[in-house]
């Protein structure tokens, strides 16, 4: 965009940047690096709140560590956005929401009334919530569609759907809800006992999927056709790449990833809800909020597994010190204001950014 | 894109061939004929449809979302979005209800009230995006949660109750017609109107397509392109409040915190339904009114047919595809000729 804008940091070659200038440089850059620094001021000002007794509950390491189950969700659908923006030209999904709405509806058929052995209905769940992502990648990619509508028009498809293929009841029958044992923290073995219990769906779900996605984005082909996909589709189609076929699996790819995060709120819930992940804000916002916050560019082609990571621990964590701070009701009416703030601060310094050093990465 | 989208009417240059678009579009004498025929269908599956006690509501149910996408019509022809105005419509309408409750304002200043709060909204939004130089969908997503945290701590964890009908003339009841023409679909109509005129046939209008087809090439032509996008954020903040003051009229007299989620989306699929570009530089008021309709002529027709009322948010869907997919087809059929 600016890249005729002169690089003062490229430029300081005869005149060595002082320390505090380079300390700004990479704070404003670097998006994982002000995410750390973030970070730690919330642990720091938290515990030190909480050490004084201002909070309603110790903020401990046995508290942070059972907040991380609001964490599987939010990384995961946080992931699924960074893969279909990245991939370019106004990429966006609105639909992740209903998409785990009207899978987990489906699971639970499948595994809670059907009797599908576990691992069937979580196969099950994926190749469904793959499909639903096929429905957006066909008309995103190959009809050329924008986005921003097709995954509109579709939120409001599998969200009805979703109400409607069971009258707008939960399924909760047996199966479903012994799901929810399998959810809670365990103790785990090699471990010594001082170490806080970590939920279950940290290990099962979430750890995987960060990994699986970071080692597709950056250790395959795949990842890099991608990112050429979303910085510039032109060249790319130039350069031999199926751009239709790349910017396609994308949106499959979230739409899995949705599958599986509809299988985490069953077990979450103990129960097939039709509204799980559209009630409300519904899970979307907060997801694009995640991969915004994370250093993803709207525009495509930036965007890294650490930075939706780090974005994600960062709001679950501050919102676990909200609650503590603001009892009641209130406390998640300053959950939005913190999330509002944090994301506006960290769109408005990436335009600083790009103005001051010609971009972020 | 920038081919529909041109700069200021050149007087005096008739010799050029037609610089304007046609008046109405393609698009919009597609959704007439739609509506027109569901509600012949609708009409005679069930003959209760077309009456007066089924239209009015209709009507005024159209008329917040109709109103909104007056708004987010300007807004889109920029190039932007707001996905904030279901939250700015929640705080207007619990600043004005608490209002009405305490002190029982009259009329004009409950209105007055909503739409400066609503304004004062879009101001934020504006500002952030216009000066910011951020995506709009950033900012907007941003604001829409702390509006929503300044409506709910308005609402203090619980709802407001003993409204006064302060606002009956905007409402679907009798105080809310005029020859049986609900009031707030007749203002809504004006507005529609007056947005219509002024962004095809005044020159400010015009500044508004030339900064959404290439805010660039604006600039060096001498579009004031941060007041144009600034002024757009306003206009819809501004209908945003007044939109609420609509909703509360529809109301019961009590409020709860979920007023207006949702409206947004709802807003942004009667504008695409309508053929504005989401890319920016093309679009019309008149589409953005006749998309209203259409989804809520949809719901209606869902719930008086007696099928489950959450299948009409799937033939919304249906109908943005098919709406778009169209727009789709016949550009690349002008673009082919």
């Amino acid at each position: 965009m600016t890249a005729t804008a002169a690089r003062p940091a490229d430029a300081g070659t005869d005149r060595p940047e002082s320390l505090p200038a380079k300390a700004l440089r990479v704070l404003l850059t670097q998006r994982t690096a002000l995410l750390v620094v973030l970070l730690v001021a919330v642990l720091v000002t938290m515990t030190t709140l909480s050490r004084r007794n201002y909070l309603t509950a110790p903020y401990d390491t046995g508290y942070l560590a059972a907040t991380l189950i609001n964490a599987v969700p939010l990384v995961m659908l946080g992931l699924a956005e960074l893969l279909v923006i990245t991939s370019g030209r106004g990429g966006i999904d609105l639909s992740v929401g209903s998409i785990v709405s009207l899978t987990g509806m489906v699971f639970g058929f499948a595994y809670g009334l059907w009797g599908w052995p576990l691992p069937a209905a979580l196969l099950l769940a994926v190749v469904f919530g793959g499909l639903c992502g096929a429905v957006n990648g066909a008309l995103v990619a190959y009809l050329g569609f924008p986005a921003l509508i097709t995954t509109l028009a579709t939120y409001y498809a599998f969200s009805s759907l979703a109400l409607v293929v069971n009258r707008q009841q939960p399924i909760n029958s047996e199966p479903v809800q012994q799901l929810y044992s399998a959810a809670a923290a365990v103790d785990l073995p090699l471990l010594p006992e001082a170490f806080p219990r970590v939920p279950l769906g940290v290990f099962t779900f979430l750890l995987p999927t960060a990994l699986l996605v970071w080692v597709v984005l950056a250790r395959t082909t795949w990842g890099r056709r991608l990112y050429a996909v979303g910085t510039n589709d032109v060249a790319a189609r130039w350069a031999g790449i199926d751009v239709r076929r790349t910017r396609f699996s994308a949106y499959v790819a979230a739409g899995a990833i949705s599958g599986l995060v509809a299988v985490v709120t069953v077990a979450q819930f103990a129960s097939a809800r039709p509204d799980a992940g559209t009630t409300g804000n519904g899970m979307a916002l907060p997801a694009i909020t995640i991969a915004v916050l994370g250093g993803v560019a709207i525009t495509g082609g930036i965007g890294r597994v650490g930075g939706v990571v780090l974005a994600a621990l960062l709001v679950v964590w501050l919102n676990a010190g909200i609650l503590l701070a603001v009892p009641g009701n209130a406390g998640a009416q300053f959950q939005l204001l913190s999330l509002g703030v944090v994301l506006v601060v960290a769109a408005l310094l990436n335009g600083v950014a790009t103005r001051r050093y010609g971009g972020t990465s | 894109m920038t081919a529909t989208a041109p700069p200021a009417p050149a007087h005096g240059a008739p010799s050029r061939g037609r610089v304007l678009p046609p008046p109405v579009t393609g698009q919009e004498v597609v959704l007439v004929a739609l509506i027109a025929v569901l509600w012949l269908v609708l009409g005679l599956a069930t003959p209760a449809f077309l009456s007066a006690g089924s239209i009015v509501p209709l009507l005024v149910a159209t008329a917040p979302v109709a109103l909104i996408g007056i708004g987010m019509t300007v807004v889109i022809v920029t190039g932007g979005i707001d996905v904030s105005v279901g939250s700015t419509v929640m705080v207007s309408a619990v600043v004005v209800a608490t209002t009405m409750v305490a002190t029982g304002v009259p009329l004009p200043a409950a209105v007055a009230l909503s739409v400066a709060v609503g304004g004062l909204l879009g101001l934020v939004n504006g500002v952030l995006i216009a000066y910011g130089r951020v995506h709009a969908i950033i900012i907007t997503f941003g604001t829409l949660n702390l509006f929503r945290f300044i409506g709910l701590r308005v609402f203090d964890s619980s709802t407001v109750e003993g409204i006064p009908a302060t606002l009956a003339v905007f409402g679907r009841g009798e105080a809310g017609r005029t020859l049986g023409v609900p009031h707030s679909f007749a203002i809504t109509l004006v507005l529609a109107a007056a947005a219509w005129w002024y962004l095809r046939h005044t020159a400010g209008g015009r500044h508004f397509y030339a900064v959404g087809g290439d805010a660039h090439a604006a600039r060096l032509a001498g579009v004031a392109v941060r007041r144009r996008v600034l002024s757009a954020y306003v206009l819809t903040g501004v209908l945003a409040g007044l939109a609420a003051c609509f909703v509360l009229a529809q109301g019961t007299s009590s409020l709860a915190a979920n007023v207006g989620s949702g409206t947004e989306l709802a807003v942004i699929a009667a504008v695409v339904i309508g053929g504005t570009s989401i890319t920016g530089g093309r679009g019309s008021v008149l589409g953005t009114v006749l998309g209203a309709l259409l989804v809520q002529t949809v719901a209606t027709g869902v719930t008086q047919l007696g099928w489950p009322s959450q299948l009409s948010a799937l033939f919304v869907g249906v109908s943005i595809v098919v709406a778009v997919g169209t727009d789709l087809i016949r550009q690349r059929t002008r673009r082919s000729s």
